[in-house]
């Protein structure tokens, strides 16, 4: 009998592997340029105001456009404009931008226009997309990146978001003409603007699909969906897409750095260069890292954890071993983000005591946790020691990032954490339970066990750390929001390349429910923050996002902080420079493949 | 006539069970469920927009009222849109229901019929060797967790470390050829953990009818082996196997299988279901769990006609 | 999926029957018992695990399975007999300790809802025709007509981090199958004489069902609770790898779900010890539970 079941299996997998050879470009037409992106999670939603993460942002992008976006090979990242004729014109107060977009843009035909066919983008898209953000029925999430900072916008939700109300400080002074006026100088608008939150929505297509629009975007970028599901989603190109020629060389192309790419391939030509570009959603790293390894699967992945030293044969520099050379194009480049924990410091336990001996004790206790932590053995374990570990709250990612600040922080030292312990006259008796935070994934768990495992070796009771594990990412959000945590293990990846991204995450007014977690209140932080919050990059403004740095290092707040090192491989027979940060969803317009190699890259 | 009315007055003692499961599964998943008000939430909120999202949601209205609009919502089979994606209900279930269907289906039906096969010569060659060995093999099977089969088959079938003969993961379905390939490996970890259940099951089911006097008898006149088989033992037994094929339906159709389409990445319904509940998106949860119920009522009924079918003795009481 | 869901499976046809003899029942089925071999090699094996489980809670082992000191990923050795995973924890020192946790689960949940399902099937079966049944029937089936996976998630979101969430869910689905097969029993024993005479009496029903009724169901509890500790094992792994399972501690569904990102890697250790362990566990109990079946199956008894 188990014979047959083994004979029926043969079966099986002959008929399919037979079928297997005709069965090529995963089912697409083999005369189509084909693109296979992977992503390590599905977008939370196709509809710009809901484009809260990477991958969403990656999405949108493509579906969508904006007003500006990033160079795709300029690093650091340079802004450059998109959708805009050119950069907005600025006047001397910084107060009133003014952004002319190109003429002659047309939205994709769909059913939502007037007889179907795709109509010209104009300027009042763009009022229109960012009101839908003050607009409460679109469950939007963007409003926090113009909230109180564009003249009347505030008030426009508060007389109950009517669309043909006209704002003060959002207008279109003509057909192609965008007006912004500001309440203070916001020195980061533009980057705002090239967010996918910002993308221009055509009115017709909200109001006929309303929420689903979520699922089956109207946009004038390079590509249309054609399918989306959990699993993946599928674009062919945009043929009504505006032709504007590449020139490399503006998009700061480094031939030394990048000419492995190939991408001079595409200099003149008007992306997009795929007639289908294929996402493909895939959550556990190691089907990931199977599909690509596949050959004629995903042509891109993200390297796991897992498999770093597999495909290294040298770390610093990071170098791909010959193996991994000869097949695959490799790029490894420091996220735009990191991971820290903080204190929630409105835990008399472990922050702000009324009384000051308590918290003067309480700070030489969050010292302690800080100098028990082993920043490099959770590099080593969980990032293959590539990732980039720095003091502080101002990742390596952005311009004001200081090399030369001082490592305590991010140095274990047991004997040290002993004695600031010992100090506090902490013993193993009169600790307080901490609770660890956590949502239930492996890692998210092994990280809270290698938590525990080295305030043990300081001499905190392991049995006086507690898991606390929700379930969903919206759960623990909440537990964050509403201050019911002592201990806040998360990451930020940053909107856009500017410190102020993270240092708002300690500006006490953002308290819970706001990004503060840690609920930090340092008066001097928040006068510096209110000052620079207005200033344009200079040395001056550097130097006072450093002082505010190091208030939070004193402070012991934080146990921060680490960016992670990506590497990429991609096949070699994709011309492209993939970044998922910053540039994110804006490079796949550039991606082209050479459509005479076979598609399966094993073993040719 | 008889079985309309049979019918009929089924259906409607089955609306007890399904208030039942809307209620207890409203309880659990919507209101005490998980809160999807943090995931829509900007990075940087006020207490004001997290009012207005929970406002938005629904989330502010009295236990009585939602759960109200549910029952509403089961009587006209309207759940609206997903909270995630904006997608209306019907159409996330219209996608997703018949991947999962083309997936299970064929592990399902190979699984029982396998199954029933290894049973048959099982309980044929009871006590021997051959059963032994076949019961050994099943007891195997049913102490293999599930979990470990699918990470083991995708090594072995699928991965460059293995025979990398069928796809790692995923969905991508435009012949039938596809079809196999996608469906190849799930459908081998389905039928190897089904198996030795199944085979348990049935062999005890025709071993019990075997020892029958009327098979007895029938074989003591010298029936043809094939023939008592078929006429005498497998006939008989059809009650017990009806019912467990049957009441596999419901589970199968509507919450698909978790497992295989989280691990292999496949768009059926188990894994939105499940991607619901982890972001709490609960027009989709609300559908799924009442229309589990309904099914679950309708099956007991057809199963009662079966039943009568088979063996036209049982009446409709 | 569901027939591969962890639901005990049980061949109501073996047990459903059979009341009268007790007492020469229970002595033949401890000596057939002990003439099944691979029922003794099962319960031997089982009971070595349940040595080794005690050992851990009483903390004469494994008690450094949270250390965290070790090299990352190191291979089998002397030092770390099944290597270490990827945060220089010991995993022979985990694979043991999570012997306890299975027991932990198994026994709460098998206990639990065995009990439940006695009390509210004996219910069930003495007033079968009543409201109480039709209630009692009413709540089974409500209870197995939510999807298993999705029941226990629920649970574990609206418990909130609720450490025994998971057993909860578990209990609150396993005992409906007890709960029927000792329904049917019961049905079946109500009429008998000795209920009959105690009922005559005046005995009162309580009394009837604690003290008539329910120990002539023994041999079906005992049967279910062997297949329901069996499943609730099973389980706990799928909920580890959904992230519903343990919270706090280690177990064998956990460092399966761990090794899910290791395997590929070439790292098996916590695959494969916890594979090893979670098989010979499930093994061993599933051989010792037939040998129960088969020695309390009176039919068997009785054709001997």
């Amino acid at each position: 009998m188990r014979n047959l079941v083994w004979s029926l299996i043969a079966v099986i997998a002959v008929g399919t592997t037979g079928c297997g050879q005709e069965q090529r470009n995963n089912g697409f037409d083999p005369n189509l340029k084909v693109y296979r992106h992977a992503m390590d999670q599905s977008p939370s939603s196709l509809d710009p105001v809901q484009a809260s993460n990477v991958y969403a942002n990656h999405v949108v992008l493509n579906a969508y456009d904006t007003l500006f976006a990033f160079k795709y090979l300029a690093r650091p990242y340079e802004v450059k404009p998109n959708l805009a004729v050119d950069f907005p014109e600025i006047s001397d107060d910084l107060l009133e931008y003014r952004i002319r977009i190109k003429e002659g843009v047309h939205y994709i035909d769909d059913p939502a226009f007037a007889d179907g066919v795709g109509r010209e983008v104009i300027a009042e898209d763009f009022i229109y997309s960012i009101k839908r953000h003050f607009d409460p029925k679109m469950r939007g999430q963007g409003a926090w990146l113009w909230q109180g900072r564009i003249v009347g916008l505030d008030e426009w939700k508060e007389s109950g978001a009517d669309y043909d109300q006209e704002i003060e400080g959002l207008r279109a002074i003509d057909r192609h003409t965008i007006l912004i006026k500001l309440i203070r100088p916001y020195p980061q608008l533009i980057f705002t603007l090239t967010m996918g939150y910002s993308a221009l929505v055509p009115r017709e297509a909200v109001e006929t699909y309303g929420l689903e629009l979520a699922s089956r975007p109207v946009g004038s970028g390079p590509f249309r969906v054609t399918s989306y599901d959990t699993s993946k989603i599928v674009f062919e190109k945009n043929v009504k897409f505006r032709q504007e020629p590449v020139d490399i060389w503006y998009e700061g192309y480094n031939p030394e750095t990048q000419g492995f790419t190939g991408v001079e391939a595409i200099q003149g030509r008007s992306p997009p260069f795929l007639d289908i570009l294929e996402i493909d959603f895939i959550a556990e790293s190691a089907a990931r890292w199977n599909s690509f390894t596949k050959g004629d699967e995903v042509q891109y992945t993200g390297v796991p954890n897992e498999q770093v030293d597999n495909i290294l044969s040298s770390k610093d520099p990071i170098t791909p071993t010959q193996e991994i050379a000869d097949r695959y194009h490799m790029y490894a480049g420091v996220e735009a983000g990191f991971v820290f924990q903080a204190f929630n410091m409105d835990f008399p336990e472990f922050g702000y005591n009324d009384d000051p001996d308590r918290s003067r004790r309480n700070k030489l206790l969050r010292c302690a946790v800080i100098k028990g932590f082993d920043w490099s053995k959770r590099n080593e374990s969980f990032y293959s020691g590539l990732g980039i570990v720095f003091p502080g709250i101002i990742p390596p990612v952005v311009p004001e990032f200081d090399p030369e600040l001082s490592r305590w922080s991010v140095e274990r030292d047991v004997e040290e954490a002993k004695r600031l312990l010992a100090e506090g006259g902490w013993t193993a008796d009169n600790l307080p339970e901490l609770v660890y935070g956590t949502t239930s994934s492996v890692t998210s768990r092994q990280f809270f066990e290698q938590f525990r495992g080295w305030l043990k070796k300081i001499g905190y009771p392991s049995d006086r750390i507690k898991i606390k594990q929700f379930a969903t990412f919206g759960d623990i959000s909440r537990a964050w929001k509403n201050s019911t945590l002592p201990f806040v293990a998360k990451g930020w990846g940053l909107d856009f390349p500017d410190a102020e991204n993270t240092l708002q995450l300690f500006y006490g007014p953002n308290g819970s429910p706001g990004s503060n977690d840690a609920n930090y209140r340092n008066r001097e932080f928040d006068e510096l923050y209110r000052k620079t919050s207005v200033m344009l990059p200079s040395p001056e403004r550097s130097k006072l996002y450093q002082r505010m740095n190091k208030l939070v290092i004193d402070d012991c707040v934080a146990v921060s902080g680490i960016s992670r090192t990506r590497i990429m491989l991609w096949h070699k027979n994709v011309i492209a420079f993939p970044d998922r940060e910053i540039v994110g969803g804006f490079f796949l317009k550039y991606v082209d493949v050479e459509k005479q190699q076979p598609v399966e890259g094993e073993g040719t | 006539m008889e079985v309309l009315q049979y019918a009929i007055r089924k259906l409607l003692g089955g609306i007890p069970l399904v208030l039942g499961v809307t209620f207890i599964s409203f309880l659990l998943m919507v209101y005490f469920g998980p809160d999807k008000t943090y995931e829509l939430l900007g990075k940087n909120p006020t207490q004001e927009q997290i009012d207005e999202i929970r406002h938005e949601l629904g989330y502010d209205k009295p236990f009585m009222v939602r759960y109200g609009e549910y029952l509403k919502q089961m009587a006209t089979l309207d759940f609206g849109a997903s909270d995630s994606t904006g997608e209306p209900v019907s159409k996330v279930l219209a996608r997703t229901v018949p991947i999962s269907l083309a997936l299970i289906t064929p592990g399902f039906i190979l699984g029982n019929v396998l199954g029933i096969l290894l049973a048959l010569i099982a309980a044929y060659h009871r006590s021997g060797p051959i059963d032994k060995y076949i019961m050994g093999f099943s007891v195997v099977g049913m102490s293999i967790s599930f979990l470990i089969v699918v990470i083991a088959f995708q090594i072995i079938f699928s991965s460059s470390y293995g025979l990398n003969a069928f796809p790692v993961r995923g969905w991508n379905v435009h012949s039938f050829s596809d079809y196999l390939r996608y469906i190849t490996v799930p459908t081998l970890a389905t039928i190897f953990v089904a198996l030795g259940y199944n085979t348990r099951f049935y062999r005890a089911v025709l071993v019990e009818e075997m020892t029958r006097d009327h098979v007895r008898t029938a074989k003591a006149f010298g029936t043809r082996p094939g023939k008592l088989l078929y006429k005498n033992i497998l006939k008989n037994s059809m009650i017990p196997i009806i019912t467990r094929i049957m009441f596999s339906i419901p589970l199968v159709v509507v919450s698909g299988s978790l497992i295989i389409e989280s691990y292999f990445g496949i768009p059926g319904i188990g894994k939105v279901t499940y991607d619901a509940i982890t972001t709490g998106d609960q027009p989709i949860l609300k559908a799924v769990v009442g229309l589990t119920a309904v099914l679950f009522v309708i099956t007991l009924l057809i199963t009662d006609i079966l039943y009568r079918v088979v063996d036209p003795r049982v009446s409709l009481k | 999926m569901s027939s591969v869901a962890p639901e005990p499976v049980v061949d109501e046809t073996v047990v459903d029957d059979g009341s009268a003899h007790r007492e020469s029942i229970w002595a033949k089925t401890v000596y057939k018992l002990r003439r099944d071999r691979l029922g003794m090699v099962g319960l031997s094996v089982v009971l070595l695990y349940f040595i080794v489980a005690i050992g851990v809670w009483l903390g004469i082992w494994a008690t450094e399975w949270g250390d965290v000191e070790g090299p990352k990923w190191a291979p089998m050795s002397a030092e770390y007999w099944f290597g270490t995973n990827i945060i220089g924890q010991d995993v022979f020192a985990r694979a043991i300790y999570s012997t306890k946790t299975a027991f932990e689960v198994g026994l709460v949940v098998a206990v639990l809802s065995t009990i439940i399902g006695a009390l509210l099937g004996a219910l069930a079966g003495f007033f079968s025709g009543t409201w109480i049944d039709e209630i009692i029937l009413w709540l089974k089936g409500v209870l197995d007509s939510i999807p298993f996976y999705l029941f226990v998630a629920a649970v574990a979101f609206a418990l909130s981090g609720n450490p025994y969430a998971m057993h909860i869910a578990m209990v609150s689905t396993f005992w409906t199958t007890t709960g029927r097969l000792v329904r049917g029993e019961v049905i079946k024993l109500k009429n008998f004489e000795f209920v009959e005479a105690a009922r005559a009496i005046g005995v009162p029903q309580v009394v009837i069902i604690f003290r008539h009724i329910l120990p002539n169901t023994f041999h079906i509890l005992l049967v279910q609770a062997t297949i329901v500790f069996v499943a609730a094992i099973k389980s706990e792994v799928i909920l580890s790898f959904l992230g519903l399972g343990v919270q706090d501690g280690v177990s064998w569904g956990l460092m399966i779900a761990e090794s899910t990102q290791e395997v590929l890697a070439g790292f098996f250790n916590n695959f494969v010890w916890a594979s090893v362990f979670l098989f010979g566990l499930v093994m061993a109990f599933n051989m010792f539970s037939d040998a129960l079946q088969d020695a309390l199956d009176p039919r068997k008894v009785a054709s001997e």
